[in-house]
């Protein structure tokens, strides 16, 4: 197998996939309303109680980016890819000399350059919301920020890359499950429920040394080995607030993109797996 | 038919198979990498852990599923609080205040108030639920203000394994003690506990040198304060003016002679 034209053939399927995902009214609507959202979280401080405003806007952010980019990644990487399948254009591409591999690839790759504009999009924003507040707050009350200003604005888009990384695990998880089923709302179902046991799987972990009876025990392990454990990327609180006592070290930062790098090639491997023997 | 059937069956219990022990095995060998991650992240974010969690799994997982919008949420759900509380609906505000406190520790104001309603508003409809002040004997008044104490306590006790280092919840513990409990020598060793913590207000020294006074013990009262005056700003510090002045009291109750007495700076 060539590598430079294996390469070639992914990267235009993966143009023409980001291409077609940016034309589609889904992906402007999910960014119009994570957008507004976010934008909008200066009024929703009024029904704050106890966090610090910078905090409480910055807690809203990451729920936003969460919240919208798992529908996005979601929904968006099963469209794709049973569009391709119900316009028949799969039949063709895969008549030609392009591998199922290709196809994955290209499609896996459309897709996270989609998710990188969204990620991109609401990082900045958020930074600048911030930015917005906090120098609004530095005007009125200059002594809390004698020691300069507490938001990290550069490990806000650092945040963004990772939780990037996290929808590619997603995106990839989406894809193995829309490599075997045979509907478009199955896929987003069952794509769902697999997100929120990878976001509780800590539970199944912590749970782990708690649990007395060997039988439910094994269960518990077993459960926390077959899902990735999502709240590892949950770090936005650690990297971007600098009051926190403990910021994160950048071999966890690394150690955290690795992680999310291998379980993506995990799952893009698992789809092969089923996807090689789909009839089209 | 029956054949195709059965080896369709097999080949799609074998896939899943398959499948399953795949993801077990990259599972066991992403185990020593996930690991030390999750310790980290895990270390910076208390309301992530379980153990402080316990009893609470169902808040555990809307901790989980939520990510981000955690703190949203709370502040709804402590509205809904306030909403029960004025109903005077005993069952579900202690219900939302263990939610809510679980659900976005972070926030001392959720703890304190909690807290107080716990240890100050519940008693009050609990005895008029069983027919008010007059009709209740004064032993079950001292029984039912005993147990919301204790659990405006608990969650107090519970909010200093998220804040160890806030003297505040000392002082709310102390002051449970002290006005509710009218128990004056547990709650002078929580005002101490709390006067001897990095940041803790001036007040709480001078208000367990008055209570071990109130405790006849203003030998030990006068001695704190002189300690406690020393360890204060030297700059003309309101603060130092009012313990001063406390000690001098103590000076004339305890008789101390002149040539023994308290002067700043000798």
């Amino acid at each position: 197998m060539n590598v430079l034209a294996m390469s070639g053939r992914v990267t235009t399927i993966a143009r023409n996939t980001f291409l077609e995902a940016v034309r589609q009214r889904f992906f402007n609507s999910i960014l119009t309303l994570a957008l507004a959202m976010l934008l909008g979280a200066h009024f929703f401080q009024q029904f704050n109680f106890g966090a610090s405003e910078l905090k409480f806007i910055a807690d809203f952010g990451f729920g936003a980016i969460f919240f919208f980019g798992a529908i996005l990644a979601i929904t968006a990487m099963t469209q794709l890819f049973f569009s391709e399948m119900e316009n028949r254009t799969a039949l063709t591409l895969l008549a030609k000399p392009v591998y199922r591999l290709e196809f994955l690839l290209g499609k896996f790759f459309g897709a996270q350059l989609l998710m990188a504009v969204f990620c991109l999009v609401l990082s900045l924003v958020l930074m600048a919301v911030m930015y917005v507040r906090e120098s609004a707050l530095i005007e009125r009350f200059p002594d809390s920020f004698a020691d300069g200003r507490v938001v990290q604005y550069w490990d806000c888009l650092l945040f963004g890359f990772i939780q990037w990384i996290k929808f590619g695990i997603l995106s990839a998880i989406a894809l193995v499950i829309a490599s075997f089923s045979n509907t478009n709302l199955y896929t987003v179902i069952v794509s769902f429920f697999v997100l929120v046991i990878c976001q509780l799987q800590y539970i199944a972990q912590d749970a782990y040394g708690e649990i007395v009876n060997p039988l439910g025990r094994f269960a518990v392990w077993l459960a926390s080995l077959l899902f990735p454990n999502f709240q590892v990327f949950n770090v936005g609180e650690r990297m971007f607030v600098s009051v926190v006592e403990e910021p994160l070290g950048a071999m966890i930062l690394l150690g955290i993109v690795l992680y999310g790098v291998a379980y993506t090639a995990f799952f893009l491997l698992l789809a092969l797996l089923h996807f090689r023997n789909r009839e089209i | 038919m029956k054949d195709g059937w059965q080896q369709y069956f097999w080949m799609r219990a074998g896939r899943i198979g398959l499948t399953l022990a795949l993801l077990v095995v990259a599972g066991l060998l992403l185990r020593p990498l996930e690991r030390p991650l999750w310790q980290a992240v895990k270390a910076g974010q208390p309301e992530l852990n379980l153990a402080e969690l316990e009893g609470a799994l169902g808040q555990g997982i809307l901790v989980g599923v939520l990510g981000g919008f955690r703190a949203i949420v709370a502040d709804f759900l402590w509205i809904q609080t306030n909403h029960y509380w004025q109903q005077r609906n005993r069952p579900k505000t202690e219900t939302m205040i263990q939610i809510v406190t679980r659900l976005d520790p972070r926030p001392d104001f959720f703890w304190f108030n909690g807290a107080r309603m716990l240890a100050y508003d519940i008693p009050n409809w609990r005895i008029r639920e069983l027919g008010g002040y007059d009709v209740v004997p004064q032993s079950v008044q001292d029984q039912i203000d005993y147990e919301q104490a204790m659990r405006g306590i608990a969650l107090l006790e519970e909010a200093r394994s998220f804040h160890p280092h806030n003297p505040r919840f000392v002082l709310e513990i102390a002051q449970i003690h002290n006005f509710r409990l009218k128990d004056t020598e547990t709650a002078a060793e929580w005002f101490f506990q709390a006067s001897q913590m990095p940041g803790a207000p001036h007040f709480a020294a001078r208000i367990y040198a008055e209570l071990l006074r109130r405790l006849d013990r203003p030998m030990e009262a006068y001695e704190f304060l002189r300690k406690h005056h020393q360890s204060l700003p030297k700059q003309a510090d309101p603060m130092a003016e009012i313990v001063l002045e406390r000690i001098r009291d103590l000076e004339e109750e305890l008789r101390i002679p002149l040539p023994r007495r308290y002067f700043p700076g000798r």
